[in-house]
């Protein structure tokens, strides 16, 4: 039965990852003298004790998501694309620029998430191709596109979807493009069902489909790949755009589900962040698109429960974000040695063979 | 056997030699981790002053006994004597110590620093004025003329050759072993390595000189070792032998013309009576062939020839002589620098390989890590490799699991793959399993056209005779089979043709009950038919 068991060792390890970075974490608060229990108890009962605690993890994980499956499904194919922050900015951007435009409710916030997707797929083209046909290798390009996308939205914000009376933002998303609260008073929006949906989609793409086998064969095997007639150009370039799609959602879902601004302010400040700490999380979620969504319900707790783990328990706030830190590290560790292990295993061939 | 004067006979007086050698190996043999018995009881007497040549096929051990010697690898048993004593060696250092150096197939050299820079590399702490003055005597004394200051990646590959021979010399070595110094150079290259290395021996040095070519073994040594399966076959002096006597102690099959050299357990049923030979027209051509290697060197140069329905063309020769390029090429995943490949008549000259497979060629790739298995995949999921946009497999572009679940249930039934579930993962099989798995999932393609390269290596006997037979099976079915193998004896056995490769072209294309032992040696050795 060992292949049942390869099946959950990867939730086993991460169950056990995570509890060795509480372990870690605890040991950290205790040599600097605070309370690891209490600190555990707020940070957990605020996040994940109370209906509202639970909202604002959720409303926290649904860009992170999204982040993460673009990192996720490049990873897949054995690319690693850094640059969902980049196609967030432009999702983002695409989104708040359709506020301009008048269309009836529903509508409106539809054609702006497919504007958003459009962005996002553009946004990544550029280096997909570059990959694709020229061999350059992603990390590079879409870590310059990620500077790219920056400027042009800091340019954007500042100038031409500036919102005329409060300088310091944009526009806000027009009333019609808003995506509804599912719980008033909170702001969880439909995002999370946005981007729930979304990790569904990838995950049948992966595993049923067609065009989801030969992706996963050139990210496990390019050689084994190209033998069984796997383009991989044609993998490059659709890796590409589904993380184009994933990421430029988030940028959209994140200003048009999140009260109260509903807006981008100057500095992106409300924005910058999601796309790289996606990357934490999908190495959480085991690169899997189901396993995303608890590893980032999980990130986002400990982002909402970081303000009560400060006040109940009287932790400083960096003291806080060290040990979520840990916690984050730890959990991605199986992740992170097996691409090691991985890249290390190819490095080894290639010698043996030069 | 003529004996030379060196054989490790016992010796009247031995104390007395005791000066006459240089390093003497006794009954050396290395098992590998993984069974392999690389080498078993193997003696070997290097004296000064002399050029010792070490000829043997693919895997005779060669490499093995070389890098034992070197101190590369511990022996499992026996001993490497000096004429001080027993000595043993923990890494090269040790070796080179005592005044053993080798050099590589495969260079070891920084490419952006010159040659002064390379040989400096690894003598610790040098003086650069003291070691340039060195090396330019060396240079002097040697012939090995080398631009020491010019990046090593700005010179040719002889060149490079020169500045690792030069790595070593440096280090005051008195035996220097080559593994095969001429598999990278040209005529003239290799012509002035060996004016080098009739300069060493006049300077009391000794060398060993690893190679499969009969002509350079003959060219420059004086005493020949030939090893054959981990064994000293024979050991010849080079004035009073010849290529046949060599190509025979290499081959190692005493046979009389016609006889087949290796007996197969089921050779009764294999019924070569029926061998039609070349019938109807040819169902794949290759014509003028030119591919070139991951190096950029002409690989294949020129190549010609047909496969008929109902036959096995076999490919025999040393590895290394362009039958991987050659299969890539004909198989779409390697690019063709000329001529063309026509499979049933259409040209399909760098065509993908997934149109090649709807044409009717399957290909048992010889790296089945590499090409022929995700290894990370289960085995339902290898099952569809290739195959995963047929109709049968897939329905608007979703997967069809049932019928993939039923398709690799069947090639393991069928195929009698030994696996602990559909779901498991390829690589929890045994290797026989893992080419079975291959074998079944090309051969559900239903092809005319099999390429089967290297196709039992590394399997036990029991699968390695499985798959031969399947080869028999598919052949008395019509259809025709480009085998490609280091293992003689297999190709031989199984081929009603059988093409020599060397160096990129065919030495020549025979029916094997034609062949002598002689003649399988000369061949494989790069002379050409007719000539030998």
């Amino acid at each position: 039965m060992s292949w049942v068991w390869r099946g959950f060792r990867p939730v086993l390890e991460s169950v056990l990852a995570g509890l060795i970075g509480l372990g870690v974490g605890a040991l950290i608060m205790r040599a600097w003298g605070y309370h690891p229990w209490p600190a555990y108890v707020a940070l957990f009962k605020e996040s994940f004790g109370s209906g509202y605690g639970l909202a604002s993890a959720l409303a926290n994980a649904t860009p992170l998501i999204l982040t993460a499956l673009t990192f996720a499904v490049g990873a897949r194919a054995g690319l690693f694309v850094i640059g969902a922050e980049g196609m967030m900015y432009m999702g983002a951007m695409a989104a708040v620029a359709l506020s301009l435009l008048r269309f009836p409710s529903g509508f409106h916030a539809f054609l702006a998430l497919f504007c958003a997707a459009a962005a996002g797929i553009l946004w990544g083209l550029i280096p997909a191709m570059l990959r694709a046909y020229r061999g350059v290798h992603e990390v590079i390009s879409t870590i310059m596109f990620n500077w790219l996308s920056h400027f042009l939205s800091f340019y954007l914000v500042a100038n031409i979807l500036v919102d005329p009376i409060r300088a310091e933002k944009t526009l806000s998303i027009a009333k019609t493009s808003r995506l509804p609260l599912l719980l008033r008073g909170t702001d969880l929006s439909l995002g999370i069902v946005v981007a729930a949906g979304l990790a569904l989609v990838f995950y049948v793409f992966l595993w049923h489909t067609v065009a989801g086998y030969e992706v996963r064969a050139a990210g496990a095997n390019p050689h084994a790949a190209r033998y069984g007639g796997v383009s991989p150009q044609k993998t490059v370039l659709l890796v590409f755009a589904l993380g184009g799609i994933a990421a430029g959602l988030a940028g959209a879902v994140e200003v048009m589900g999140r009260p109260p601004t509903y807006a981008v302010y100057s500095g992106l400040t409300n924005l910058s962040g999601f796309g790289f700490d996606g990357i934490g999380v999908a190495m959480i979620g085991r690169i899997h698109p189901l396993g995303i969504i608890p590893a980032a319900i999980f990130y986002g707790g400990l982002q909402a429960g970081a303000r009560l783990m400060q006040m109940e328990a009287g932790v400083p706030f960096e003291m806080v974000r060290a040990v979520q830190g840990v916690i984050v590290l730890a959990l991605a560790l199986p992740e992170l040695t097996r691409i090691f292990r991985v890249l290390l295993r190819g490095w080894r061939l290639r010698g043996e063979r030069a | 056997m003529t004996q030379g004067p060196g054989a490790s006979r016992p010796r009247p007086f031995p104390h007395k030699r005791v000066a006459e050698f240089l390093l003497r190996a006794e009954g050396l043999t290395k098992v590998y981790p993984d069974g392999t018995v690389a080498l078993s009881g193997v003696d070997l007497t290097v004296r000064p002053g002399e050029v010792l040549g070490l000829l043997g096929e693919n895997g005779a051990g060669k490499t093995t006994l070389t890098k034992i010697l070197s101190g590369l690898l511990p022996p499992t048993a026996g001993r490497i004597l000096t004429p001080r004593g027993p000595v043993r060696f923990h890494s090269p250092k040790d070796a080179l110590r005592i005044g053993i150096g080798m050099v590589h197939q495969h260079f070891a050299l920084v490419d952006t620093f010159t040659a002064l820079e390379n040989v400096a590399l690894g003598l610790g702490r040098v003086n650069f004025s003291l070691l340039r003055k060195k090396l330019e005597r060396l240079v002097a004394e040697t012939g090995l003329r080398v631009p020491l200051d010019v990046p090593v990646e700005n010179l040719a590959v002889g060149e490079r050759q020169r500045v690792e021979i030069l790595k070593v010399l440096a280090r005051d070595v008195k035996l220097l072993i080559l593994d095969e110094p001429t598999s990278v150079l040209t005529p003239v290259e290799t012509a002035e390595l060996f004016k080098f290395l009739r300069n060493l021996r006049e300077q009391g040095k000794a060398v060993v000189f690893i190679t499969h070519k009969l002509k350079e073994a003959l060219a420059v040594t004086d005493r020949i070792v030939v090893l054959r399966r981990g064994k000293v076959a024979g050991e010849v002096s080079t004035k009073e032998t010849t290529a046949k006597e060599l190509a025979r102690l290499m081959i190692g099959v005493e046979v009389e013309p016609g006889r087949r050299p290796v007996e197969l357990s089921l050779e009764a049923e294999f019924s070569r009576a029926a061998a039609p030979g070349p019938k109807g027209e040819p169902i794949l051509m290759v014509k003028d062939l030119q591919v070139r290697s991951d190096t950029g060197e002409l690989a294949v140069r020129g190549l010609s020839f047909e496969l008929y329905p109902g036959e096995i063309l076999g490919i025999a020769g040393v590895e290394g002589n362009g039958q991987t390029e050659l299969v890539e090429a004909i198989c779409g995943l390697r690019r063709v620098e000329a001529g063309e490949v026509e499979l049933l008549g259409r040209k399909v000259t760098g065509r993908p390989p997934t149109e090649l497979y709807r044409l009717g060629l399957a290909h048992i790739p010889e790296d089945r890590w590499k090409y022929g298995l995700i290894l990370s995949f289960t085995v339902t999921e290898n099952s569809i490799l290739g195959l995963q946009r047929e109709r049968d497999f897939q329905a608007a572009g979703f997967l069809r699991a049932r019928a993939i679940r039923g398709h690799a249930a069947r090639l393991v039934r069928e195929f009698g793959i030994q696996t602990a579930g559909l779901s498991a993962p390829a690589k929890s099989l045994s290797g026989g399993n893992q080419q079975k798995l291959i074998a079944g999932r090309e051969l559900s393609k239903d092809p005319k056209v099999i390429i089967a390269a290297q196709p039992t290596r590394g399997l036990d006997i029991g699968a390695a005779q499985f798959i031969r037979e399947l080869l028999f099976r598919l052949r008395e079915e019509g259809r025709a089979i480009l085998l490609v193998s280091a293992d003689l004896d297999e190709v031989l056995a199984l081929s009603d043709r059988v093409a020599f490769m060397y160096e990129g072209t065919f030495t020549g294309i025979v029916r094997p009950a034609e062949l002598t032992a002689e003649a399988v040696g000369l061949l494989m050795g790069g002379v050409k038919a007719g000539k030998g």
